[in-house]
């Protein structure tokens, strides 16, 4: 059987491991149609994708604890010409890509896995903290008769970047020793896409209106990453918290009624949006 | 260790047999040897380094900080540069304008020009951070540069004036050395960014033009940098001069405005007037890089600037090769570090 390898790359919280529950759901109920298919369960430990997959089928969120530190989880496909794959992703925790802009260091581990091919980039699309400016917030206060509170200076802290410099910089280390292994295939996966379509813009326009320093980085092509942008809403909405005490949201009761869970999927590109959650994985691996 | 722990009986002492023979080599019994049941030293030291360097094992990436004249030096073999010396007084703003080209390449493109790559990434954002909003001031600063060797801020751009791809090099030095070269010129020939830059911009600080004693003080300390660098053999004729009257924000408000812009215009003057043997070219430029309020707009005047730097190019002073003409190609290669990186 082929191997092949994609990197899923995020900060944290951008939706990567609701990506792969999604994605296993999608790929073993084989209700709609994929570019790539479901092969077998042989050879293989499914354990933590059955296990996200099943919370993913009820809408609770992932539980954060239950996803720390760094697997590697593989799914046995066939693609177009039912050629068998074995595909294996990283589910690595955010925090270490937060470590690499930060401390600028990596575990051996994690340089290992983003050496595979190609990139998925998540990006949270309503979890964007762009620059901000003090002259324009004082002026807003101002014009709103609002009072500027005295506060305590902030020192600098890698952390309080705006999210395009650090996603720029995740992309750029990709192409820098100790990471590099020459030019990529990404694709961008702007999450929780539900929460941008508000906006009416295509994928691409929401990069260059909400994260123009990343779109510029992309466009000028000094990496040289062969990039498509895709908009992804692989809950559909808001799940409810998994502690069972939680109250259930009538968003989340909502997703739950349909019928097919697959239905919830909703992948965007300059098409009619589609179900396939597999299309990208599929761009990649050509 | 490995002699004495074949049954996993241990001792600290490495001549014991006690785990073949049962007997203390030092003669103890068992219960009373104070070494017995215990690690010897050589063992725990290396298990201390192991884990020592299992904890350290991890791998270092690429700095996201200002560049050195070292790596600069690197950069220049790599492809198309431009090296921008940004030259002035403690407060004339040179940081601020640094920081500032790179808050509006945050919103979009400059003058057509797109952001392209960065090596310094994290000393960009460490500069930008007293005038964003997340470091909670209601007035925008901008730290003052510490002394030192010269800092190079990298930027990569491309489309409009930049062509495919450039290499901007912004040279960032604290004032007062600057200032000192007019004490004592023997200082210039450790200034690389000058010696080395496609162009030069020198700042006058708006502020300071307004202040009815300053002024003077301020037009004399501006020819007295330039003569310095001349006289230390810094510049080289035919380099480029940017003369960027900044804080203008400041100056459009003040009631000595006119009087301001006057100044201005005689220190152009009295320096083409000078110099103008050595910067056959000097042009003005008016920056609000980081006003303290919103009557300008941030980044007024940079655009034009950045257009400046990537257009102006110094003729190169001598020729690159000064090898004798060999007709093969073989003979014509040389070392890498015989190349004329001269930074």
């Amino acid at each position: 059987m082929n191997a092949r390898s994609i990197v899923i790359i995020g900060l944290p919280e951008s939706g990567k491991t609701t990506f792969l529950a999604a994605l296993w759901h999608l790929i073993t109920e084989r209700d709609i149609a994929t570019a790539l298919r479901f092969h077998t369960l042989k050879d293989g430990d499914a354990t933590h994708l059955n296990e996200i997959a099943a919370r993913w089928r009820d809408a609770k969120v992932q539980d954060r604890t239950a996803i720390g530190g760094n697997r590697l989880v593989s799914m046995n496909l066939k693609d177009a010409n039912d050629t068998p794959v074995r595909v294996t992703f990283p589910d690595v925790a955010g925090e270490a890509y937060r470590r690499m802009w930060e401390d600028r260091d990596c575990e051996p581990e994690i340089v290992e896995i983003l050496q595979a091919g190609g990139v998925l980039l998540f990006i949270h699309a309503d979890a964007i903290t762009p620059p901000r400016w003090v002259i324009d917030e004082v002026a807003q206060a101002r014009a709103l008769g609002l009072e500027v509170p005295d506060g305590e200076d902030i020192a600098w802290h890698p952390r309080l970047t705006p999210t395009q410099v650090q996603l720029v910089e995740l992309l750029q280390l990709l192409r820098s020793e100790p990471l590099d292994i020459g030019p990529r295939k990404l694709a961008i996966m702007l999450s929780a896409w539900d929460k941008a379509e508000g906006e009416r813009l295509a994928p691409g326009a929401y990069i260059e209106a909400k994260l123009p320093l990343l779109a510029q980085y992309l466009r000028r092509g000094a990496d040289a990453w062969i990039y498509r942008i895709y908009g992804l809403s692989a809950q559909g909405g808001d799940y409810d918290r998994i502690d069972p005490a939680a109250p259930r949201l009538p968003g989340a009761e909502a997703l739950r009624c349909l019928d097919r869970p697959s239905t919830r999927i909703r992948l965007v590109e300059e098409g009619p949006p589609t179900h396939d959650l597999t299309e990208p994985l599929a761009w990649l691996m050509e | 260790m490995a002699d004495n722990d074949d049954n996993g009986v241990v001792c600290a002492n490495p001549d014991c047999r006690v785990s073949q023979d049962g007997k203390c080599v030092e003669g103890f019994e068992l219960n009373t040897c104070p070494h017995y049941g215990h690690l010897s030293d050589a063992v725990d030291d290396e298990e201390i380094v192991t884990e020592a360097s299992d904890v350290n094992a991890v791998i270092g990436l690429p700095a996201a900080d200002t560049l050195t004249p070292e790596q600069v030096a690197r950069l220049l073999r790599a492809g198309e540069t431009r090296i921008i010396a940004i030259i002035g007084p403690s407060d004339a703003g040179k940081t601020s304008l640094i920081a500032s080209l790179y808050d509006l390449f945050q919103e979009g493109s400059v003058a057509g020009i797109d952001f392209a790559r960065s090596r310094s990434l994290h000393a960009f954002e460490r500069a930008c951070h007293d005038a964003r909003a997340a470091s909670r001031r209601r007035i925008p600063h901008i730290n003052r540069t510490p002394r030192g060797e010269v800092r190079f801020y990298h930027i990569d751009v491309g489309g409009g004036a930049a062509g495919d791809v450039l290499s901007v090099l912004l040279g960032d030095r604290a004032g007062e050395e600057y200032r000192g070269a007019a004490d004592d010129t023997t200082v210039v020939t450790t200034f690389p960014e000058i010696r080395r830059a496609d162009s030069l911009t020198l700042l006058v600080d708006g502020e300071r033009l307004l202040d009815t004693g300053a002024r003077h003080n301020l037009r004399h300390e501006i020819t007295m940098i330039l003569q310095a660098l001349i006289d230390g053999g810094g510049v080289k004729t035919g380099q480029p001069l940017a003369l960027v009257l900044t804080k203008i924000d400041a100056v459009q408000v003040s009631p000595e405005s006119e009087r301001a812009e006057a100044d201005f215009r005689d220190l152009r003057m009295n320096l083409e007037r000078l110099f103008g043997a050595v910067f056959p070219r000097i042009e003005s430029f008016r920056v609000a890089a980081s006003p303290k309020t919103n009557a300008v707009a941030r980044g007024t005047g940079v655009p034009d600037l950045l257009t400046f730097w990537l257009e102006a190019r110094s003729v190169p002073a001598t020729s690159r090769s000064t090898s004798p003409a060999f007709a093969r190609a073989f003979a014509r290669l040389r070392p890498v570090d015989e190349l004329e990186i001269d930074i």
